[in-house]
């Protein structure tokens, strides 16, 4: 299947500092594709580029397999870091523009996203008088616009109440069940381990990783266990054969085998078989931010 | 092209600032042109020798056919006016970052320009209809005896339309450059107000009048100083004829410099970041 997105060997310096460093990969069609890193990894200039907002100093990038251009962005809902809006006009009269610009939606549409994005009461007013949250919700819209096939969040949830983070969140899950291809950046590594299928790592302009969310978390199998003495547990399971390392954490043991190589009912049968009964085993998935912190930790 | 032009207007109609603006334009050009007037009526109006040579001298310049170049003279000292609108359409873009929306949602980098650039056409227009408006009107009203004579002279509104689109076109340049509206503003008058004026004065007695190439004075030049300077005495005469002779040289200045400006914006928008 043709991806939605490509790109090959992106660089970008600002002056000395290097931005991008040779990023490459592909966003599958259908997928919701996370950007993670900390600050300043380079995540809002590789969006830019996509977009043509940057220039890229080297390397290509495609869009539904062709270069880059004015007719591939029509096709594509983007929010770019803030919400760029005219200030003096009304979200209907912004969404106008967008709508005029790109040929997505009509004024049914304009509606119709107002109302996705609950911005239906306050339409009319100024986006001078929007708080954060509405003007981020107004730049949501604005992506929404037309049922776009692909969209493009950076920080969608930046300003917006637990509330909204939540409806948001749905948001993009539904979209997400809707075949829509959704391609994010955040900090927000809880939400994107909520609603990502893929994601890719950043850290200082290089790509550390990028892949479908389950293969990029495991790449070790952890087996958590507890019982009524954990530390005789921790001692005892020491003498276990084929785990690479064991901790305590609390009243949990946690012991790490090589992937798919942690042998569950042998592990229990040890425990049984030496005088302990466990009262937890179960295998557990490495979260996202514990992925993220291995990988940018220097 | 249309489209472009429709979407500009989307952004222009609500836009608070073009209609103050538009509003002092069409307040200040009849304004100021009715003060020349009274002016002159004061100085002509009465049975005095002063008086009677006030009127010799001067002729009527509100009546056919000078007032178009009269009322164009006058009313071309205001294009701050405008220009403080246009500085301010194109920062504004920058301010709200609307700039990097329009591409992003589909506009090409040189559409983006093109739309900028019916932004200055559009009000250089509007602003030579206040003109022409202006200056018909005078011509109907300071002396009925001469309307038969519109026809004379009528080259001063293609003049002022091109002198209005390259000065603002300076403006577009400054704002898109600087990016932020009260230093081009600054810049603007600074530059407009002073600098060239103290370079053209010096240059034109002191360097052989190279100061006529100078951007401001460039276009300036397409418009100069109405007839009835020119019977103040002989030197003012042959000044006068020479002038009216340099106009055609002068559009062809202004309008090499004017596609040069859009030129190099066109060129700096294809490949810089936004």
């Amino acid at each position: 299947m043709q991806p939605v997105l490509t790109l090959n060997g992106i660089c970008k310096s600002y002056g000395k500092i290097q931005a991008l460093k040779n990023v490459a990969f592909e966003v599958p069609e259908g997928s919701v594709f996370g950007i993670l890193g900390p600050n300043g990894s380079g995540k809002t200039t590789m969006l830019s580029i996509i977009l043509d907002i940057l220039k890229a100093d080297a390397g290509s990038f495609a869009w539904f397999g062709q270069p880059g251009s004015p007719e591939t962005r029509k096709q594509i809902g983007s929010l770019l870091e803030t919400p760029n809006f005219y200030h003096y006009l009304s979200a209907v009269d912004n969404l106008n523009i967008t709508h005029a610009i790109s040929g997505r939606g009509s004024a049914a549409d304009i509606d119709h996203v107002l109302e996705i994005v609950k911005l239906s009461e306050r339409k009319r007013s100024r986006f001078s008088a929007y708080s954060l949250g509405m003007k981020q919700r107004l730049a949501i819209a604005a992506a929404l616009l037309g049922d776009p096939q692909v969209l493009v969040f950076d920080e969608p949830t930046n300003g917006l109440d637990p509330v909204g983070i939540a409806e948001i969140r749905e948001l993009i899950k539904e979209l997400a069940r809707r075949g829509k291809t959704i391609i994010m950046a955040s900090h927000l590594l809880d939400e994107v381990e909520k609603v990502c299928t893929h994601v890719a790592i950043l850290k200082k302009g290089t790509l550390l990783t990028a892949g479908p969310v389950d293969e990029v978390l495991t790449n070790e199998d952890i087996v958590e266990l507890s019982c009524s003495n954990p530390i005789h547990l921790h001692d005892l399971l020491i003498g276990f054969p084929g785990h690479t390392h064991i901790k305590l954490e609390g009243n949990k043991v946690q012991l790490f085998f090589p992937i798919g190589t942690a042998p569950m009912e042998d592990i229990n049968r040890y425990c049984f078989e030496k005088g302990i009964t466990l009262n937890l085993l179960f295998a557990k998935k490495k979260s996202l931010e514990t992925k993220f912190f291995e990988l940018t930790n220097d | 092209m249309f489209a472009l032009i429709k979407i500009e207007w989307l952004k222009i109609k609500k836009y608070p600032a073009f209609w103050w603006m538009l509003g002092i334009v069409a307040l200040t050009y009849p304004g100021t042109n009715s003060m020349a007037y009274v002016g002159y009526l004061k100085a002509t109006t009465g049975k005095a020798l002063s008086n009677n040579l006030a009127k010799m001298f001067l002729g009527n310049p509100f009546a056919f056919p000078d007032a178009w170049h009269s009322v164009a003279y006058f009313s071309s000292f205001f294009i701050l006016l405008p220009s403080i609108l246009v500085i301010m359409m194109v920062t504004n873009e920058y301010t709200f970052r609307t700039h990097r929306q329009n591409i992003i949602d589909g506009w090409s980098r040189s559409q983006y320009i093109t739309s900028k650039l019916f932004d200055v056409l559009i009000i250089s227009v509007i602003v030579t209809l206040v003109y022409v408006l202006a200056a018909a009107g005078f011509g109907v009203y300071a002396d009925s005896s001469s309307v038969n004579r519109w026809t004379e002279g009528l080259q001063y509104i293609p003049l002022f339309l091109l002198q209005t689109f390259a000065q603002l076109t300076i403006a577009f340049l400054l704002g898109y450059l600087i990016k932020k509206a009260f230093i081009a503003l600054g810049i603007f008058l600074f530059y407009y107000l002073i600098v060239e004026n103290i370079a053209v004065t010096y240059a034109r007695f002191k360097m052989n009048d190279i100061g006529r190439f100078l951007p401001f004075e460039m276009s300036d030049r397409l418009i100069p100083a109405p007839p009835f300077f020119s019977r103040m005495g002989k030197d003012a005469k042959e000044a006068y004829t020479r002038l009216i002779g340099l106009i055609p040289e002068h559009v062809v200045y202004t309008i090499v410099l004017t596609i040069l400006i859009w030129i190099i914006c066109y060129a700096i928008h294809k490949r810089r970041d936004l």
